[in-house]
Formats: structure tokens, sequence, C-alpha cells
């Protein structure tokens, strides 16, 4: 898919370096190690008395991670104020809740339609709100919210179950033959839902698209002038995140075995921001490793309760006016100071690493080095 | 009445002046020739506190003003007309005339300085309740000039009043100016073009590459075809 | 019959057009004068309701005393928001960024403040003026004529001011042209202050005199808020007069939806008009163009 029309008339191209290729920036050992780190975690933890409650707290998190990062893709990276990824997570998780509940189907079969009318839904908001400028995304996307959250509370009772969503729904039918390992394939359920999203989204960001987004985001007249389709990119960008988002709620619909309308509370949005700003706004990792502290912390501090939407309210401000970048820039600065490899010598003919600056409209954006 | 010393300023990344020395006396008329892109503009902004000044001071009739705010120094009697203008496009002529007065004390106060700038461009009153950015060009810097002179300046610097304006205003501006200086004023004026400011100008400086080439009395400098033709080309 | 539903419609009409006008007057005059999208704007809203609540239940004193404190109380807050989140990161490439997420981060703060503080059972905060008289069939309540005169006041108030004090012209000064303001000896970032916590007192004004006709609940600022923002991108973000208009033209709209086609009908008609507005005149009915992205 390429972003950007020629412009510059047509000379002989410099051979690509393959080992600049974003691929490669993350060695394969790293990649893999991590996946088998995912896959042993749960036969380790089986050991563990608590191992069970571990299992589900990573499924939670593996979730919240899909959604966190889908939300960033689309405000971090493309400058998109959308509110509505709770919606789209509600209509993910209601599609497939509907289809098993009173169509009867299997869950593995209904939940593949989660993400398809969650990008449905998204294209549908996304083509006439896309065009226009960034407050009003912001008020269309929260009156979607405010639609969909009133529409599954008062809607048809197949949908609103009377007021408290879909309570009864069919769970993931792995057989009787699974019995105490059942949490187990759940743990692999999520974590090859959280592979595929987070694979994904590192090819979109690190593709001519996501760099298409973030020079809209930077500075969009020179992108658009450069030829960027701003109206495509953000379309694709949108859809993909919806995409994901939905799948997200559709298992988490099929994995608790029911959905609720507290879903679009406030305080599952400011839980999804806080993870986003904490971790790092507009950057890959940031959504993940604000996820695991999200989810850590309210462990940890598990006599919070109700202060923590007050808590994570205050955090979020907080950090987006004082340390926009979130954590994960300060991070991956200190592991290339202290751990990471050398830079190349010819370090000028490199290009840029992923950029994480947030600008606004007149946001200069910034580079990194390394990786 | 003002003295820079090492002035050193520029915008993120990139250092424009590299150390000025400049002064203006009480009364003066002090002109900083130079081409365009040479720092003038950023000279006159790190005075007046729109750019961060880097190094060096700037001293307002005895005191530091270097670090202070744009506000604040404007306050202390040091009125900046920027290039281009930078009107307020959606208020009156008169609106924007009476900001100019902003720190002045009553609105009888600003009433009274009104009259008088309207004495200096009786147009000014004619067109009193037209939007500033319907004026044509000339209009819209002899608007500029007329709010600065709205506040009570002890000094004014005006930056290129020539730009963007045809001969015939361009003279007109000049004019005006001379009558500014000839009432007292002391001015520090930013250009590009040596030809119109001979008769208000008492000393020349050489602005280039960001730092002062040449100072020298005005009347000597103005004359020197040869030292001018390859500075300004 | 039809007396009665017309005088039902514009009764309506009038009274949600002076209240989305009232919400929508803070929220413009924010955008306008400091491009701030100030959605904390709700949360300022239930600060003031609550406060007065608080005064009224607690304090056991009159409503006439708790509108003032809602009143102030709701400015407060403006005033820090500004101090503490929007001063900061004034200038800054950063800023719509930093102020929109930190706005919403302190409106969920806030409702979960007054969820702590308050409990979540529905509140009820009573009338300045309480009564009613009938009309046509149609109850017309005291307090709403009070909040359609209050209303209308404000606005003209808050129109003279920007026109003929000289506060109010350095504020439309400091919106138009920045820098120019500050070589005029405008101090930019205190009028910014002013300018919020103007916007956040009229917020509080609103939120005093429209919670007794709802329940007041921690999450009572959220619809307000989206309603605010509706009226204001459809006169015209910055537009007094447009905040105005539009409010009415969307109030009377919206009643007449609602007495002749039915409740249900209200919301998705005003949707409607929305996105007809935003494709025929997307700067609104008012606004002028804006090069500024949010």
């Amino acid at each position: 898919m390429s972003a950007e029309t020629a412009v510059t008339p047509p000379l002989a191209r410099p051979a690509p370096n393959e080992d600049a290729a974003p691929w490669r920036r993350v060695p394969l050992v790293t990649v893999g190690g991590v996946l088998l780190l995912g896959v042993l975690v749960p036969i380790l933890l089986e050991r563990l008395e608590i191992g069970d409650y571990l299992v589900t707290l990573l499924i939670l998190f593996f979730m919240q991670a899909v959604v966190a990062q889908s939300w960033n893709l689309i405000m971090g990276y493309g400058g998109i104020y959308s509110f509505a990824q709770v919606a789209l997570f509600a209509v993910g998780g209601w599609t497939t809740g509907v289809l098993a509940h009173s169509l009867g189907w299997n869950p593995f079969l209904s939940v593949l339609f989660a993400p398809v009318l969650a990008t449905a839904a998204a294209l549908l908001i996304g083509l006439p709100t896309l065009r226009l400028r960034g407050t009003y995304v912001v008020l269309l996307t929260l009156a979607f919210h405010e639609l969909a959250r009133v529409f599954a509370i008062n809607g048809p009772r197949f949908i609103s179950g009377g007021g408290y969503g879909l309570v009864t729904v069919a769970t993931f039918p792995l057989g009787d033959a699974v019995g105490a390992q059942r949490n187990t394939y759940l743990y692999y359920l999520a974590l090859a839902v959280f592979g595929l999203a987070t694979f994904v989204i590192w090819r979109v960001i690190h593709s001519p698209l996501g760099a298409a987004a973030t020079a809209l985001r930077d500075s969009e007249t020179y992108a658009v002038s450069r030829g960027v389709n701003q109206f495509r990119v953000r379309l694709i960008l949108f859809a993909t995140s919806a995409f994901f988002t939905g799948l997200a709620g559709g298992y988490m619909t099929h994995y608790e075995g029911g959905i609720s309308t507290s879903v679009f509370d406030l305080s599952r949005l400011i839980d999804l921001l806080a993870m986003i700003v904490i971790g790092g706004w507009g950057t890959f990792g940031g959504p993940i490793l604000g996820a695991a502290i999200v989810i850590g912390l309210d462990q940890v501090l598990v006599g919070i309760g109700d202060y923590r939407a007050l808590a994570e309210g205050l955090i979020v401000a907080v950090i987006a006016v004082f340390a926009p970048r979130g954590l994960w820039p300060i991070i991956r600065d200190a592991y290339d100071r202290y751990l990471g490899p050398e830079p190349p010598r010819e370090a000028a003919g490199d290009p840029p690493a992923e950029t994480d600056d947030r600008g606004g409209p007149t946001g200069t954006g910034v580079t990194e080095g390394g990786g | 009445m003002l003295e820079v010393r090492g002035l050193a300023a520029g915008y993120a990344g990139s250092e424009v002046l590299h150390g000025v020395d400049l002064t203006v006396g009480e009364g003066e008329g002090v002109v900083v020739l130079g081409p365009n892109g040479h720092g003038k503009t950023t000279l006159l902004r790190a005075i007046t506190g729109l750019v961060s000044v880097r190094a060096g001071q700037v001293i307002l009739a005895g005191q530091d003003i270097t670090r202070w705010r744009p506000d604040v120094i404007a306050a202390g009697g040091l009125v900046h007309i920027p290039q281009g203008d930078l009107l307020f496009p959606d208020m009156t002529v008169r609106e924007n005339l009476l900001m100019g007065a902003y720190s002045g004390p009553t609105w009888a106060e600003r009433r009274t300085r009104l009259g008088r700038v309207y004495r200096l461009f009786p147009w000014l009153e004619e067109r009193a309740g037209q939007l500033a950015r319907t004026l044509s060009g000339g209009e819209r810097r002899m608007l500029a000039l007329g709010r600065g002179l709205m506040a009570r300046a002890r000094i004014m610097l005006i930056d290129e009043p020539s730009l963007g304006l045809a001969p015939v205003v361009t003279e007109q501006i000049y004019a005006n100016i001379r009558t500014i200086k000839e009432g007292g004023m002391s001015l520090l004026l930013a250009d590009e073009n040596a030809n119109h400011v001979a008769g208000l100008a008492d000393r020349v400086y050489l602005l280039e590459a960001g730092l002062l080439v040449r100072e020298g009395p005005a009347g000597e400098l103005l004359q020197d075809e040869a030292l001018l033709e390859s500075y300004l080309g | 019959m039809h007396n009665t539903q017309l005088v039902q419609a514009v009764w309506g009409g009038v009274l949600f057009g002076s209240v989305y006008g009232l919400m929508a007057l803070g929220l413009t005059l924010a955008w306008g004068a400091v491009r701030l999208l100030n959605l904390a704007h709700g949360a300022i809203f239930i600060i003031g309701a609550y406060a007065a609540y608080w005064v009224v239940s607690s304090l056991h004193l009159t409503i006439l005393v708790a509108l003032p404190v809602g009143v102030l109380t709701a400015a407060l807050f403006a005033a820090l928001l500004h101090a503490l989140f929007i001063r900061p990161v004034i200038g800054k490439p950063g800023f719509d960024n930093a102020t929109l997420v930190a706005t919403v981060g302190l409106s969920i703060a806030v409702s979960a403040a007054a969820l702590l503080i308050f409990n979540p059972e529905y509140k009820v905060v009573p009338p300045v003026v309480p009564g009613a008289s009938i009309v046509a069939g149609v109850q017309i309540t005291n307090q709403g004529l009070l909040v359609i005169a209050a209303s209308l006041a404000l606005f003209a108030v808050v129109y003279l001011f920007l026109t003929y004090t000289r506060q109010g012209m350095a504020i439309r000064a400091v919106s138009q042209q920045r820098e120019a303001a500050s070589l005029m000896s405008i101090p930019v970032v205190r009028t910014y202050g002013v300018v919020i916590t103007i916007s956040g007192a009229l917020a509080g004004v609103a939120g005093v005199l429209l919670s007794p006709f709802f329940f007041l609940n921690p999450s009572s600022g959220f619809n307000p808020m989206i309603q605010a923002l509706i009226v204001t991108i459809f006169g015209g973000l910055g537009s007094v007069r447009g905040a105005l208009v539009a409010g009415y033209v969307l109030g009377l709209f919206e009643s007449f939806v609602e007495v002749y086609l039915g409740v249900a009908w209200a919301l998705p008609g005003v949707f409607l008009l929305i996105i007809v507005m935003l494709i025929v005149r997307p700067n609104g009915l008012f606004g002028v163009g804006e090069v500024r992205r949010l």
C-alpha cells in the first residue's frame, strides 16, 4: 500500500538496506524468546497455588493491551482523537454474544464476526467523521459512545437483556477433555489474539502507511502536499484499530460468559487512557507497558477500590502535561544507552526508528535512534 | 536609552545573533541595515522578549530587561512595531488603537492619546469603525504605527516599515516616522533599504549574518555607495 | 389541544435553547480565546451543582447562598485547572494533545471524586425560584423562567464585557493575535487564566440553575458536556453570537421534534441537523475558518 505518490522524478533508487528493515530491527532471537516465554508461562504457573489466578490476570492483560494498542494506533500515531474505542469493544462483544446466545452459534464461529461488525461500525462512523477536523471527531465519537450505551441499555431485549447486558452467553466450548487445563487453553487463545494484534500493529506502524500517519499527525499540510491521502490513511488506521478492539471484545464476552453495560463506564475509558498515557503515547511498546502497569498496580493496591478512577484521572492529567512522552521512551532510551548495541558507523544514512513525538499541529517530528 | 551588549539569540536549534552590541541614545534615530535573513527581525524580537536570549544583556534606561516578558517590557516603555504589522484583524481601527494604550491608566487618558494619533493620521479617524483586516497595505502600516504611538513609549522599535508597500505609500510612511522622531522619540529602525532612512537616521549599524559589522554616523555611512552596494546588493 | 402542543414546543425550545446557550457560552469562550477544547467543562458544571447541594444539605443554608458559592467554587476550580494544567503547556507544540488528555482525565477524576464524596445516589438541588404556573395547559416553571432570563442576561453581560471593557477587549486581542497582544503590554497568560475562570463560572451558573431539573449524580456532567459541544460547534467555535443562536436553533428544533414526532426522534433528529450543518457549513453558523486542527 503506497501512501506516497512519486513527486520526485524517477531516479536510480539506491539499493534498500535490508538490515535497516523494521522487522530486522528486533532480532528474531528476541521475538522467539518472548514467544517461547509466553507459551511456557502457564505451564510454569500451574505449579503455583495462585497460578490459575495469575493466568487469568495475564489473559486480562492481553485483552486490555490489545485494546490499548488499538486506541494508541489511532490516537498516538494517527492523531485521531476518537472516544469510540469502548463502544467498538462493546459492538464486538455484543455481536458475538447475540449470535451465540440468541442464535445459538458456536462461540468459535460467532467470535469471528465480532471484529467484522466492529470494523463495519468503525467505517460507518469514520466515513463522515474522519474528513473533519479534530474537534468534530471528538464530538462525534463521544456521541457514538453515548448512543451505543443508550442502545445497549434500552434497546430490544435480545441486546439489552433488560438493561443489564448479556448475562448468559456460552463460553468457548473447549470440550470436557480439557478439564482443569481450561484456563490454560483460554490463555493460549488470548495469547494468539494478542500476538496477532501486536504483530499487525507493529507492521502497520512501520509501513509506509504508518509513516504517512505520523506525517499527517505532525504536519498535516505538508503531508497532504506530498501526496498523502489523509482520509484514506486515517480510515485504514481506524478500521484496523476497530478490528482488533472488536476481536478483544468478542473474546472477553465468551471468556466471561457475558458482557454487561458496565463496559461503557467512564472508569473503563480512563483505564485505557491511563495505559496509553502512562506507558507512552504514540509509541509501540507504550500501551503494552501501560497495560501491564495499570493491571499490576491494580493488583498491588487492592484497597484502592473507588479511588482508582480518581487516581487514574489525576495521573493521566499530570502525565499528559508534565511527562507527555510516558514511560516507554525513558526505558527505551535507558536500554539504548546502557544495554543496546553500538549504532552503526554511518549513522547518517540510517532510516529513523519509530517516531514517538505526539506533538500537535505545530509539533516537530523527533526521531529516536536505535531500537 | 537603550543598550544592547553581546546579545546572542536564536530559535530552536540555531543561533541567529552571535553577539550584538548597540546603543540608542535619547532622542536618537538608529538604523540597523542588513539584507534579509541576517537577523534584523530576530534582533528586534530578542530585545522585546519575543525570542529568548541566549547570552548578553538588554538595558532600557538603566534597567536590565533581558529576561523580561514581552508585555512587561512593553509596559516599561519599549514599543515594538513588528514586521507585518500583526494587527488585530477582527477589531476595528479604533479598537486596535485603543489596545495600543492598554497600559494607560484611564479611559480618558486613552481617548486623549487617540485624539493625538488621529491628528497625526486623520484618515484613521475616518476609518475608525472599519475592521483592520479590510485595510490596504499602507493603511495597515499606518495603523500599526498609530497603535504603537498610543503607548507611552520611551523608545520605538520599528521592523521594516517599507515591507510590502508601494513606493508612494512608502514615502508617506517614512515621512510619518520622521514626524514621530522630530517629536523627540528615540527610534531603532530595522531596514533593508538605505534609501529612505537618510532623513531620520543619526547613526547606522550594518548587520551581516548575525553580527554588527559596521557602525557609524548616518551621514558618513549612507553616502558610501560602494559600502552599501556590497552589503545590500 | 393544538395550542397546548405549540406552547409546549415553544416553551421547551426556549428553555432548552437557553440551557444549551449557557453551557455553550463558556466552552466557546475558552476555545475562542485560548484554543482550548475544555472537556472538563462538564466536570466544572457538576462541581457547581454539588457545591450548591452541599451548602443546602450540609450547611442548611438557602439556595440563594448556595448559588454564589457554587459559582465561585466552579470558577476556582477552573482557575486551578488553568494554573496547574494549562499554563505549563501554553505555547508549546503539544498543547492541544496535553490539554485534551488532561481535561478528559480531570473530568473523570472529578466524577470519581463526586462519587466518593457524595455517593452515587441522586441528589436533589432545590430551585432558586420554586413554583410554576399553567399556561395553555403547559407547566411553566419559575425556575425555567429564571434560567431563560439568566442565560440571556449572561450573554448580554459577556457581550458587553468583550466589546467595551479593557479586559474584554484584551481577551479579544489575545485570541486574534497573541504576539501583538503581548507587545501591547497585555499579559497573555494571565488573560488566558481570566477567560478560563470566567468560562468556569458560567459552567457553574449552569450547574446550579439546571440541577433542579434533573437528579444530580456523578455522571451528570457528561451529557451537558456533549450538548455544549454540539451547540458550540453548530454555532461556530469561538463565536459568542454563534452559541446564542445555535442554542436556540437546536433547542427549538429538538423541542418541536420531541413534541410533534416523539421523544425517541429528538436525539437522532439533532444529530441529523448537525451532520447537515457540518457538510454545508463546516465552520458552523458564525465560525471563521480555522487553519489549525482541533
